[in-house]
């Protein structure tokens, strides 16, 4: 049988099986078995189990959920809401401070807790009736959050970025750093896109002010004494620290990446423990409960993945697919959107882990062929699969703000968020036009790629 | 959906089964078992963090090799993913792609619930009949780890097996409470 027969077969198989609702770490594993009972050599069976943990032990791989410790740790805690208050006393002065306050506070969180969904709910929870007590539209409130929470996989530690360093076979500490420039460029266009939106809703107030003198929040002024401002810091600060310590032991050569992630972990514990108390094996349970839930969840997932892949490049799908793609000699850039529409695509149906596992081997090739540097494709990847998280049909931060703030409808949260989706399009087409964006911080600390 | 590292809270099915029978007895015990594995996990993911934190110290400030920490780690993580599985799939924590949901009857919903464990099980079934091939194998021709440490690899592969057989417990006990429930309707 032709490798396009089977690859058709294999693919239609798992959409088939995908669609029945099966949770998605098993519809790969029993996809996978069955095409090596009848396309590969019976032995091939027996290694089964062997092939997933070798594909599995690696202490790359499984620092996830020592991140994902960290991440519950200081997500579970009350250092979200401190975070947020803090930045909100010292930016309550400028115009649309409010906004821009969140925007930091969800790209510093993230930045701690490497997850988008956890930083919308810590963040949101605290930051949305904030901003809209003080006369913020719903629809832009639950926008900011979104958009802000979304900045989790892209800053480092990201757990996606892990996944595409070991799938690219790229150096994970230079694509962490290739995260950062992007990462902050995003929170720049967020926050300037906030302050312009908050002048539109204050003029619309001012307005309104006119016809009817009424009560409006936006309008009213709020005063912080220095008193407020520097009691605000000793909570935050620690957390602050920690960030910049494990970035300090990974890029000064002192850790390994996964070395970080155990690092991270305990002085997460160790932080919440003395700030706020959490030390008791009763109040410690939840945390690592959920750790648990959440790793073993998609370390499952990856292992399958691994699994599914290597059966596909085994029946030599994954290599045919690429060698098609190269020979349709498209243009640098028709490939590039194009692919990138495919993880879009994907992205209705798949969670970014197995996109990335499952995809890597058919575009990878090809996007190396055309010159494209990989790690920079990574953190384009990463920036679209997060809008993913942020649109419809399945918008995973849309979720998480429908369950922290349910009275604002999902009409306006729609609409809230689009405006960011055009904005990391933006981010986008600025990083393909100007790849140094994200190139020159890796180039700088770690000297240029040998390749 | 949850692929990204928070609890969004969704409630946990509790398949209830007749007070008194079998079956609830068994899955009483199945809980116990699946509470005390979490404190067992739980434990293994500290000690993981501690063992890279001690390797990074031990570098630094003794200049000792680090020939063994991350081998550790990875068996302990290694343990703490798979023994935890039966776990997560008691809470129906493992996400699955709802598609089809919305099409079907009740009636129809429940026969998809049915293929879908039944064709689970049997994975797992075979899944950890190959873990413990794996393991004894291991067992047996006295296999270690290709590192300087050379652990035996039958520690890691015996976490393997006994983690996805409970899971295949887990699964079968969810579709014995379901087929229990369909009779006594």
């Amino acid at each position: 049988m032709s490798t396009l027969a089977v690859g058709l077969m294999y693919g239609g198989a798992t959409l088939a099986v995908m669609a029945s609702g099966m949770p998605i770490a098993l519809p790969l594993g029993p996809v996978a078995v069955i095409f090596m009972y009848f396309f590969m050599p019976s032995a091939s069976l027996d290694t089964v189990t062997q092939n997933v943990y070798e594909e599995m032990a690696s202490i790359t791989l499984l620092a996830i959920p020592l991140f994902i410790l960290k991440g519950a740790a200081i997500g579970k805690s009350k250092a979200g809401q401190d975070l947020y208050s803090a930045l909100h006393v010292w930016m309550g002065r400028i115009p649309g401070g409010l906004g821009i306050a969140n925007v930091f506070a969800c790209a510093l969180f993230a930045a701690m807790a490497g997850s988008s969904p956890a930083t919308c709910s810590a963040i949101g929870s605290a930051g949305i009736p904030e901003m809209r007590k003080r006369g913020y539209s719903g629809g832009f409130a639950a926008g900011v959050i979104a958009a802000g929470g979304t900045l989790g996989i892209l800053l480092p530690p990201s757990i996606t970025m892990i996944l595409y360093a070991v799938a690219a076979e790229q150096s994970l500490g230079r694509l962490f750093l290739a995260g950062i420039g992007p990462g902050l460029l995003l929170v720049v266009l967020f926050a300037t896109y906030a302050v312009l939106r908050f002048k539109a809703e204050y003029k619309a107030a001012q307005r309104a002010y006119a016809a009817d003198p009424a009560q409006h929040p936006i309008l009213s002024n709020e005063r912080f004494t220095m008193a407020m401002r520097f009691g605000a810091l000793p909570r935050v600060l620690p957390f602050v620290v920690l960030l910049s310590g494990v970035m300090v032991a990974l890029y000064g050569g002192y850790a390994t990446p996964s070395e970080t992630a155990g690092l991270g972990g305990i002085l997460a514990l160790v932080l919440i423990a003395s700030i706020y108390g959490v030390w008791r094996p009763r109040d410690l349970g939840p945390i690592l409960e959920s750790t648990l839930k959440e790793s073993t969840m998609l370390m499952l997932i990856i292992g399958m993945s691994l699994l599914y892949s290597y059966v596909m490049s085994y029946l030599h799908i994954s290599q045919g697919a690429a060698q098609a793609i190269v020979a349709m000699q498209l243009s640098r850039w028709v490939l590039l959107a194009a692919i990138l529409v495919l993880v879009v695509v994907l992205g209705f149906f798949l969670p970014p882990v197995s996109i990335i596992l499952m995809t890597a081997p058919i575009i990878l090739p090809p996007l190396k062929d055309a010159g494209f540097d990989l790690i920079w494709f990574g953190v384009v990847m990463t920036i679209v699969m997060e809008m993913g998280l942020i649109h419809p049909p399945v918008g995973l931060n849309i979720f998480v703000i429908r369950n922290i703030a349910p009275d604002i409808p999902l009409r306006d949260v729609i609409w809230g968020t689009l405006p960011f989706v055009l904005l990391m399009a933006l981010a986008v087409v600025l990083l393909c036009l100007v790849p140094s964006i994200s190139t020159s911080l890796p180039n700088l600390v770690m000297g240029a790629p040998t390749r | 959906m949850s692929a990204h590292g928070v609890d969004l809270g969704h409630p946990v099915v509790v398949t209830a089964a007749r007070p008194g029978s079998a079956m609830a007895r068994i899955n009483r015990a199945m809980a116990l078992l699946n509470k005390t594995i979490v404190v067992v996990c739980s434990i293994a993911l500290i000690a993981a963090s501690v063992i890279l934190s001690y390797s990074v110290a031990a570098r630094y400030f003794f200049n000792a090799a680090t020939y063994w920490q991350d081998e550790a780690a990875v068996f302990l993580l290694v343990a703490a993913t798979f023994l935890s599985t039966a776990f997560v799939q008691a809470g129906r924590g493992h996400i699955g792609i709802e598609a089809l949901t919305g099409y079907l009857s009740k009636r129809g919903n429940a026969i998809r619930v049915l293929i879908v464990d039944a064709t689970s099980l049997l994975f797992c079934c075979f899944f950890s009949w190959k873990s413990w091939t794996l393991f004894h194998e291991a067992w047996v021709d006295g296999q270690v780890s290709g590192s300087t440490w050379a652990p035996p690899l039958w520690i890691p592969y015996s976490m393997m097996a006994l983690g996805m057989t409970l899971l295949t417990l887990q699964i079968a006990l969810q579709l014995a409470a379901a087929m229990d429930g369909w009779r006594s309707k």
